[in-house]
């Protein structure tokens, strides 16, 4: 640095050295510049270490395989609606109690208003639809606060669930739902209905947020709403569309529920999906700041939290303590979030 | 005063010694010797990244320094990354973000860590004495009793009273040695010129001061001794006589810095007409800018200055009165109307309003544009980078490649990009708002030249700016805005410095007092966020 030339240096301060970074150097950089790489690692990592303990290697059965994908279309499609939500900075809290709702209004659409099952169904994806045109609405026009406007969502809907219901559950349910949920193809058990929901669901929004300019417009207006809004981006309605998907999805959600359980059963709204929505989210890389976040990782992310959680069960891993083991990985999550931005925001000035 | 006498007699207050910091391979401050004298205001400049803020950090103790070197306040040492050590000595700092809780009163943030003085309570909050205390500190610093409430909390608080808050709440912990970085920067030249009787008070007493500055005029007229630094070493130390402008940015830059003229405007078709225009705080108005013109709006602090152009943009509503774009009517109610209109605004803030400073170059430059750059509605693999590419090459900006966060970009660079960015939307119209704040010399040269382009390509250019030398330099015509109103205009060839300061300034009476309660009533942040 003593022989400095005259010229100004225009990026004083935070230039790195050239030359060839070692191995590890590497690693870290691309672990830093591509987070999913790191949850897909830890998928593949998981899928091989439960594999090998469980007992008679059950957990890579087809049967559990099975299981893993119907659980998929539960959090996982419900994952990915919050997590889109989460890219523009918000959150749902409603996901779970919303998806329940929709299990019990689907039901009770097709037992007791004798409604055909199609248009029930029809119905309730309206239905739960239009709640998430609320949430945007007064997100965007009242500026609800995100987490405010969704628990009231969620209270409600858990309420409502119970209230229709009287809490008895509602059977003889149209045999449509369980056929759409244990369907399967190519003689393949793993390849169920639902499963390629999720698998549907995951490929179409990763098109949508990537490949098209509104899907680029809602991570804008994730990044910074102010800026997004100050180039002309419609900031409201980009974030009222995710609100809308996410309460879509959650419809969606409830009536694979009906079908698989065969019965609309209220508890469903309240087990608590929406945690493991969020959960799920923020391991896939999704920033709770809003504007970072990809579809792969959303999707490896819920993968990961359903690899964890059915093979703590099939390892009979100590019940109560199955928790903190979710806890961890939330935890490393967000730990390595913070280290992402601390990373880019060294080289600033 | 007799300070511009040979300083080497006066006390030595601060004493710097081999005072070094590097981050890797990369020495950001460098520094052999350096005396700070007890009774002079010592002003700092240099571009951004010339290690102006490491400089202040090591003083204060918010940058641990590398091991050898010493720095010695008042006799005593100085351990590097130490800054309750460093505020014991006496050391304070305003920096220029204010670090003030916004929930909290103008008292509690005046006394923030610290009981008044006169508080006979051990445990509990002396709330009497807390407002009389921070009275007294407000009025110690200039502002005329009465002028702000200090029971309001600070968020109510117009943006550049925040800043003497800040100001005061230095003041307030009796400093020896009072660091002001970049202090005006967010003020009107009326508050501007209380901050700077306050460094000259100081040092009139026997304090010492250190003032970081942009503004060349003001650091000259401020300071009894000026250092140039440059990467990290102090290339320069002038007395007050021998710091000329010229001199002092030859310093900076290293090269010299030729101040054009504009390209004269030779006239164009009308391209904004506006009559009778009313917003929150703002209007009448009646304004018209034509093709190829720059047209400068000039103005105090709180005279609806951002509020014309964000009104026009359509970032903010307006109440009443007419618009027109090339004659044809023009009722925007989103930004997103004016963009559709032909209109780009450059905003002020560029880390609140323009960027997100963590995303990739490529994704910042092409923001407002993904729409036009789409087919179909559908972006390509490549598309975004691709057109980053297209649209930074032109207006240079040095950086490693689009896929960088801008947030790693000096300020300069990321200005460059979003003009890049507005270039790129065609826009007939160009709204800037302070487009060289916290710019450097050299880039400011630049952006000049970037704003006469546009004009020359048959752009209407309406520019915001606090720094007058700027719209005299750039502008064919000035408007000036006072109290949300045009006060007066004037041709390129008949506006001085002191008929547009009259026009912005006269009608407010009482000196100082009058125009800090005049950005009181009407912030210009305040309609915006």
């Amino acid at each position: 640095m003593s022989t400095q030339a005259t010229a100004p240096s225009p990026t004083a301060g935070g230039a790195s050295a050239d030359g060839e970074p070692s191995l590890a150097r590497r690693v870290l950089r691309t672990l830093v510049a591509a987070p999913e790489a790191g949850v897909i690692t830890a998928c593949v990592a998981v899928f091989i270490i439960f594999t090998l303990w469980s007992h008679g290697h059950t957990f890579a059965s087809a049967a559990n395989l099975q299981g893993i994908g119907l659980d998929l279309a539960q959090v996982g499609v419900l994952a990915v609606g919050e997590a889109l939500v989460i890219l523009t900075g918000g959150v749902d809290l409603s996901v779970g109690a919303l998806a329940g709702l929709a299990a019990i209004i689907v039901a009770w659409l097709n037992v007791n208003a004798q409604l055909p099952a199609a248009v029930a169904i029809l119905l309730t994806l309206i239905g739960t639809t239009l709640v998430g045109l609320w949430h945007g609405f007064t997100v965007t026009k009242l500026k609800v606060p995100p987490f405010v406007i969704t628990l009231v969502t969620y209270t409600t809907a858990i309420g409502l669930a119970l209230a229709i219901t009287t809490g008895t559950p509602i059977t003889n349910v149209s045999p449509l739902f369980n056929n759409v949920s244990v369907a399967h193809f190519v003689g393949s058990q793993m390849l169920t209905a639902p499963f390629l929901i999720f698998v549907i669901v995951v490929v179409v929004l990763w098109f949508f947020l990537e490949r098209t300019y509104v899907g680029r417009q809602i991570y804008a207006s994730g990044g910074n709403a102010e800026a997004a809004r100050l180039a002309g981006i419609p900031v409201a309605r980009r974030v009222t569309t995710v609100y809308m998907i996410s309460g879509l999805l959650a419809g969606v959600v409830g009536v694979l529920v009906v079908g698989r359980m065969n019965v609309a059963d209220p508890s469903v709204a309240s087990t608590g999906w929406e945690l493991q929505a969020i959960a799920a989210a923020v391991i896939g890389g999704v920033s709770m700041f809003g504007g970072e976040g990809r579809m792969i990782g959303i999707a490896a992310g819920a993968l990961l939290l359903e690899f964890i959680t059915n093979g703590l069960a099939s390892v009979n891993f100590n019940v109560y303590s199955r928790n903190v083991i979710i806890g961890l990985v939330l935890g490393l999550a967000v730990l390595a979030d913070r280290l992402r931005a601390r990373y880019f925001g060294r080289g600033r000035g | 005063m007799t300070n511009l006498e040979e300083p080497r007699g006066r006390a030595v207050l601060a004493r710097l010694r081999g005072v070094r910091k590097t981050y890797g391979d990369t020495t950001v401050l460098d520094l052999p010797e350096l005396d700070i004298y007890a009774g002079q205001v010592l002003g700092v400049v240099g571009e951004n990244g010339a290690g102006k803020s490491t400089l202040m950090g090591t003083l204060s103790g918010s940058v641990h320094r590398d091991a050898a070197g010493e720095i010695q306040i008042g006799g005593h040492a100085l351990a590097s990354g130490a800054p309750q050590e460093s505020q014991r000595l006496g050391v304070a700092l305003v920096s220029q973000e204010f670090p003030l809780v916004s929930q909290l009163s103008v008292a509690e943030n005046l006394l923030l860590g610290r009981k008044p003085r006169t508080s006979k309570r051990r445990v509990l909050t002396d709330r009497r004495a807390m407002t009389a205390e921070s009275e007294e500190l407000l009025t110690d610093i200039g502002l005329p009793a009465g002028t702000v409430n200090v029971r309001q909390k600070v968020k109510t608080v117009p943006v550049p009273t925040r800043q003497l808050i800040e100001i005061a709440k230095a003041w307030g912990r009796r400093p020896r040695l009072l660091i002001l970085d970049e202090p005006t920067s967010s003020l009107g030249p009326v508050e501007a010129d209380l901050v700077l009787d306050l460094a000259r008070r100081h040092a009139a007493d026997g304090g010492a001061v250190l003032f970081i500055g942009h503004r060349l005029d003001e650091v000259r007229d401020v300071s009894d001794r000026i250092i140039v630094l440059r990467n990290g070493r102090l290339v320069a130390d002038f007395t007050r006589e021998e710091a000329t402008e010229a001199r002092l940015i030859n310093a900076m830059v290293g090269i010299e810095v030729l101040s054009a003229e504009p390209a004269p405007y030779r006239g164009g078709g009308e391209v904004l007409s506006v009559s009778g225009l009313t917003a929150d705080g703002l209007g009448p108005v009646d304004l018209r800018v034509h093709a190829g013109e720059i047209v400068g709006v000039a103005g105090l602090m709180g005279s609806g200055r951002s509020r014309l152009v964000h009104t026009i943009a359509g970032a903010q509503p307006s109440t009443g009165g007419r618009m027109a774009m090339n004659g044809k009517g023009y009722h925007p109610h989103s930004p997103e109307d004016g963009t559709k209109n032909g209109i780009t605004l450059i905003p002020e803030d560029r880390k609140l309003q323009s960027l997100i400073t963590f995303r990739p170059i490529s994704e910042n430059v092409t923001m407002g544009l993904l729409r036009q750059l789409s087919g179909h509605g559908l972006i390509g693999p490549g598309n975004v980078r691709e057109n980053g590419q297209r649209i930074t090459a032109p207006v240079h900006v040095v950086m490693r490649s689009v896929d960088q966060p801008i947030g790693a970009l000096s300020g300069g660079n990321q200005q460059r990009a979003i003009f890049g960015r507005a270039f790129a939307a065609g826009p007939k119209l160009l709204l800037l708002d302070e487009p060289t704040r916290g710019v450097d010399v050299g880039a400011k040269a630049e952006i000049y030249e970037l704003i006469e382009q546009a004009a020359g390509t048959g752009m209407a250019v309406l520019c915001v700016s606090s720094e007058l030398e700027e719209l005299l330099r750039l502008c064919h015509r000035i408007v000036v805005l006072r109290g949300g109103q045009i006060s007066a205009e004037f041709d390129r060839a008949d506006a001085t410095k002191e008929k547009v300061m009259t026009a912005a300034a006269s009608g407010v009476t009482g000196g100082p007092a009058g125009a800090i309660a005049a950005s009181g009533t009407a912030s210009d942040d305040g309609g915006n966020r």
